[in-house]
């Protein structure tokens, strides 16, 4: 029963997605759109985290390459804004190449090391690299270029949010294709013990560079589509804290599940908006909760509810 | 011409001689034991031969081909496959998905990144057949991390043999289990290994296991070969007695 009920719950969750801007006011149909976005980005990690257990501390190098990159063909070439966010993700999984290549010649911790290392060298050329990057003062102005091909009905605020949205969809029904097939479960077997893996005859240096590039492209995408959304791309898209961020994400929202990561993200865009408006130590009580999802919920937001429904749920204390 | 030919194998780990012109053939159908005291690079020599490690000096071939050297992967999709001295097996997977990535890993599509529904129906059908031949049927929906340690060694030759290897590495097939739990699946092995006429090479402690289990036996000791013949031939033999049975005593 439990494939029949999520999966009732999935289309339920995407009718309400896809009926939103009809009922919701603007500032919170802007909200909406920035958890979409981020609910990409979340996802892409999942699949190195949550599927891969290769743990990055780096994962906004891949958001804020995307940014820039799509916020600088929008401000310096006629490209239209659709062309210039898939080439923003295409450049970025490019790079993820590169990346997997370069930090899968360490595993465990030296692994995540080497990611964070990545982001902060991307964050450092961010600062220096002026005449590309606007320096500290970022990307302003980005553009959502109509171009010749008539894409106009994106530029409105209800239109990018339905490019948002099939973006992040077709991201997910991508994410679930590759974690169910014979690849995926390589990955999986990588997480569960790659040494085991490797003497199968596997070489799972390959599957790690490749879930990598796959990861980074998809988080550029998310960026790609932060640029035009908010109309700026500053250093903060690359810093240490928005990789912290982002994994905190995923696991509030249950990693090695594609759609926790998701609703974790809108989670915890909700709790920002909610608790800064109460308090300015908003971070603290939102570091509380993150502590006790993983003492006590560790499958995450997704876990509880499919537990709920299912009535399989047990407390961490239970478990195997 | 044997399956399996080493000829000159030596691996040094700086002054040590972990093996030491190790030369020996096992043929197409036979079980082969190589037993030696502690340290003696029975391990070190699966390795050698699966590409964990690579040798020194020396030559392998493995079915007409020269292996020495290349990377284990490679050495394991030309049909050599490996059980570990320590179990290691996938433990949130149940017993049948960790028998299917076995046999996943010898498959041209193994890396589908899509779809893939013949390769993982082709997979499970080898999985199967393998976990038959082992006896596991019964648990083969159960997680296996929850298999009785028996059961996971088991597991571990099931998943070995659903990647239709051409020769079967054992390393201490029985390391850990109970006397009970012993007798169990030497016996569930012989009858395997008796239907199925499966290449073997074992390593083993236990001398009883190996006397029920091997066709011939290969000696080492201290990295090289002192004696290589039939049980009875082994078990006759001055310098094995010497070095070996002398020695536990």
């Amino acid at each position: 029963m439990k494939p029949l009920t999520t999966g009732i719950a999935g289309i339920a969750l995407l009718a309400v997605l896809v009926l939103a801007p009809l009922g919701l006011p603007p500032f919170a149909m802007t909200l909406l759109t920035e958890a979409v976005i981020l609910g990409l980005f979340a996802m892409s990690l999942d699949l190195m985290f949550g599927y891969t257990r290769l743990v990055s501390f780096g994962h906004a190098a891949a958001y804020g390459l995307g940014a820039y990159a799509c916020g600088w063909l929008l401000l310096n070439t006629g490209m239209p804004m659709l062309f210039a966010v898939f080439a923003g993700a295409l450049l970025t999984g490019i790079v993820g190449l590169g990346v997997g290549w370069m930090c899968t010649l360490a595993t465990g911790v030296s692994f995540s090391m080497l990611t964070l290392a990545f982001a902060q060298l991307l964050y450092a050329i961010s600062f220096k690299w002026t005449s590309v990057t606007g320096g500290s003062d970022g990307l302003a102005g980005i553009p959502r270029t109509v171009g010749p091909f008539g894409f106009a009905a994106l530029s409105s605020k209800a239109g990018f949010y339905y490019f948002a949205l099939a973006c992040l969809v077709g991201g997910f029904l991508a994410c679930r294709a590759l974690v169910r097939s014979p690849f995926g479960a390589v990955l999986r077997g990588i997480r569960e013990n790659e040494a085991k893996t490797t003497a199968l005859g596997y070489n799972t240096r390959l599957y790690k560079i490749a879930v990598v590039a796959v990861a980074y492209g998809l988080g550029g995408l998310a960026g790609g589509l932060y640029a035009p959304f908010a109309g700026f791309a500053n250093t903060e898209l690359l810093f240490w804290l928005l990789s912290g961020q982002v994994l905190i994400m995923v696991i509030v929202g249950g990693a090695g599940t594609l759609v926790g990561p998701i609703l974790g993200a809108a989670f915890f865009m909700l709790m920002e908006h909610q608790l800064s408006a109460w308090t300015e130590a908003w971070a603290l009580y939102f570091g509380l909760i993150f502590i006790a999802f993983v003492l006590f919920a560790p499958e995450g937001i997704w876990g509880l509810a499919t537990g709920l429904a299912t009535g399989r749920f047990r407390p961490a204390s239970e478990r195997h | 011409m044997a399956l399996l030919e080493l000829d000159g194998v030596t691996r040094r780990y700086g002054a040590l001689v972990a093996l030491d012109q190790v030369a020996m053939s096992v043929e197409e159908g036979e079980v082969r034991a190589v037993i030696g005291p502690n340290g003696a690079g029975k391990t070190t020599l699966f390795n050698v031969i699966t590409g964990t490690v690579k040798p020194t000096a020396g030559t392998i071939r493995f079915a007409g081909h020269a292996i020495a050297g290349l990377p284990s992967h490679q050495i394991c999709r030309l049909g050599v496959s490996r059980t570990f001295q320590i179990t290691a097996l996938f433990p949130e997977m149940s017993a049948r998905d960790n028998a299917r990535l076995a046999a996943q890993a010898r498959h041209a599509r193994r890396w589908l990144p899509f779809g893939g529904g013949h390769v993982f129906a082709e997979a499970e059908a080898l999985a199967d057949a393998a976990l038959q031949q082992l006896g596991l049927t019964a648990i083969a929906d159960r997680p296996a991390g929850l298999l009785s340690h028996g059961d996971q060694r088991l597991l571990e030759v099931a998943m070995a043999m659903a990647q239709q290897p051409r020769v079967l590495l054992l390393d201490e097939p029985t390391q850990g289990l109970s006397v009970e739990e012993t007798a169990q699946a030497v016996e569930t092995l012989a009858r395997f290994l008796k239907a199925s006429r499966m290449t073997v090479l074992l390593v083993e402690h236990d001398m009883e296991v190996v006397f029920r289990l091997a066709d011939r036996i290969t000696v080492l000791h201290r990295g090289g070969v002192i004696a290589d013949g039939t049980p009875d031939q082994v078990k006759a033999d001055a310098r094995v007695q010497d070095a070996y049975l002398g020695g536990l005593e």
